[in-house]
């Protein structure tokens, strides 16, 4: 077993494709997940100071620290109440959009297409720079509709173009085949169209719902420190690192509900699923 | 009524809504900040003074030329990097491509600004890499922070998966007896790759790279944690002129001035998704 530790034996036991596959393997995993990894034990480090690779100390002091400090659990609170909104939200705005544009013919589609392109082709903080101007008008900044109405541009782009790729993939035999045997177009559209364009809506919603948790600068500039998300407090803690745990343990907080909901609904997380967000069909 | 045109009126009722969301919320503030810029900050007069800013102040110059090279050598390096991964994932059927090819769809999900801190962890004065140089008795001081490089590797990590992915969507729509076609008649490697699968594939390498150069021109979370104070990132120089010197007509102009250098991006992206179709 041991013996395999010495690169040379290694490679001459495994022949130099192999070899080749686990060098690639390797940098591909140190470079992706290394970083990741790291801070994932920082967050468990009640002692680390240099040049010490590991710990000296395991354990979950700075965990309390975190959940003792009421703002940061409030900033935490704040992330689900806005991810929830801004997802049930843009899901009413955007999916009939999708339906339409994948279902239906008429002049201007591609038009309309191309419009919620605009919501990725303006760099972001111009768009949050401009609105946050016509909230001051409005009285919307430092509000939770201003913030929500941002993270719902962040993500229109996707919850329109991915669904609609899902709707157009299903076969229009299938919803005809329905109306023949007697359901209406509101029946044949919930009983037949829906389930079968669910793993793409699927994964524009969990989209949606990362793209919110994760939304920072947007939320800085239209939040004004009233609306503090868990990625705004992180700004404050990562600049200030007076302890590099704080911020990893932060970290991995933002992590869990991605990973959470990643496992969640893993069937449908596939390259063709995400590349079809980016694609006009 | 005709079903035709009850059909067209149920069509345009659903699309509506959203798109009237677009308008609000996107169009008409990226038309008032066309107007805004050419405003003057006081008088509300027609001037050209926010742009000539931009261009004459030579820290400016530096922050776009600063930008430009840091986002062109990221999609070059991601581009070519995740076209050879592509290639693997598609074309090499080992464990260690199933492995990656489940792995790299990951880092997509991790929030952005927690991967900024997990790299900063390894690559900071006193990360990981300084300490395990340590254990040598190296000292490794990577200058990675506060500098273009560090900036350039941490868009690697976020867009070398991303590309990968698009491109090999796009290399699985290949079928296998095209290019099982063109050994047969004679074709090698390198031909077979030249004439076929590159081709094939074009299209969404294009699409690839401009979604990288767009998302990248007004990036803000890494240079914001990362970067350094000069030259800077035109999202931290936009941010400042907004937040720090309230100067919303200069802001609104360097607005414009990203929206242009993603324009032209965003037109090859309109241009290669409409070659085949015309407009309907």
């Amino acid at each position: 077993m041991f013996k395999m530790l010495n690169p040379k034996r290694f490679y001459h036991a495994v022949g130099k494709r192999k070899f080749l596959e686990f060098i690639l393997f390797a940098v591909f995993i140190l470079f992706f997940y290394g970083p990741i990894l790291n801070m994932l034990m920082l967050a468990f480090a009640n002692e680390y100071t240099a040049p010490n690779i590991l710990p000296q100390e395991w354990g979950f002091k700075w965990w309390e620290y975190v959940f003792s400090q009421d703002s940061l659990v409030s900033s935490i609170v704040q992330s689900f109440i806005v991810a929830i909104i801004t997802t049930v939200v843009s899901m009413i705005f955007c999916i009939p959009a999708a339906y339409s544009i994948a279902r239906f013919k008429y002049r201007g589609r591609k038009l309309f297409m191309l419009s919620f392109l605009l919501t990725n082709a303006f760099p972001k903080l111009g768009i949050y720079t401009s609105i946050a101007v016509l909230f001051y008008k409005y009285n919307l900044m430092g509000t939770y509709t201003g913030v929500i109405i941002i993270h719902m541009i962040n993500s229109m782009m996707f919850m329109v173009w991915l669904p609609a790729s899902a709707f157009s993939a299903v076969h229009r035999q299938q919803e005809e085949a329905a109306r023949d045997v007697g359901a209406g177009p509101i029946r044949t559209f919930f009983k037949v169209t829906l389930p079968m364009a669910v793993p793409g809506i699927a994964v524009a919603t969990l989209y949606t719902f990362l793209g919110s948790m994760e939304e920072a600068q947007g939320t800085m500039l239209v939040g004004m420190a009233k609306v503090q998300t868990m990625p705004v407090a992180m700004y404050g803690i990562v600049l200030d690192s007076s302890a590099v745990q704080i911020g990893a343990v932060f970290a991995i907080l933002l992590i869990i509900p991605s990973a959470v909901l990643i496992f969640a609904m893993r069937k449908y997380i596939g390259p063709n699923a995400i590349a079809g967000g980016f694609k006009m069909k | 009524m005709s079903k035709s045109l009850k059909q067209k009126l149920v069509a345009y009722a659903l699309v509506l809504p959203a798109f009237l969301v677009v308008m609000l919320t996107v169009a008409y503030p990226i038309i008032s900040a066309v107007i805004q810029s050419f405003q003057d900050e006081e008088t509300g007069a027609f001037t050209w003074d926010n742009y000539l800013y931009f261009f004459t102040e030579p820290a400016q110059q530096q922050n776009i030329l600063y930008t430009l090279y840091v986002v062109i050598m990221t999609v070059i390096i991601a581009i070519v990097v995740a076209y050879l991964l592509a290639l693997y994932l598609r074309f090499v059927h080992s464990g260690f491509a199933k492995s990656i090819g489940t792995l790299y769809l990951l880092p997509r999900f991790v929030p952005a600004m927690c991967a900024v801190y997990a790299m900063i962890t390894i690559i900071r004065d006193s990360g990981l890499i300084n300490r395990i140089g340590a254990l040598f008795g190296v000292d490794i001081q990577l200058g990675l922070m506060y500098h273009a490089n560090g900036l350039i590797l941490m868009n690697l990590w976020f867009n070398i998966p991303f590309a990968a992915l698009m491109i090999t969507a796009g290399l699985g729509a290949i079928p296998d007896s095209i290019i099982e076609g063109a050994r047969d008649v004679g074709a090698g490697k390198i031909k077979t790759f030249t004439s076929m699968i590159l081709p094939l594939s074009l299209k969404d390498v294009v699409i690839a790279a401009t979604f990288v150069f767009m998302s990248n021109v007004g990036s803000f979370t890494t240079p914001y944690l990362m970067g350094g104070n000069s030259p800077k990132m035109l999202g931290i120089a936009l941010f400042d002129q907004f937040n720090k010197y309230l100067a919303y007509n200069r802001s609104a102009a360097l607005s414009v001035i990203m929206f242009l250098i993603c324009s032209v991006s965003a037109g090859v992206y309109i241009y290669t998704n409409l070659k085949e179709k015309d407009w309907e």
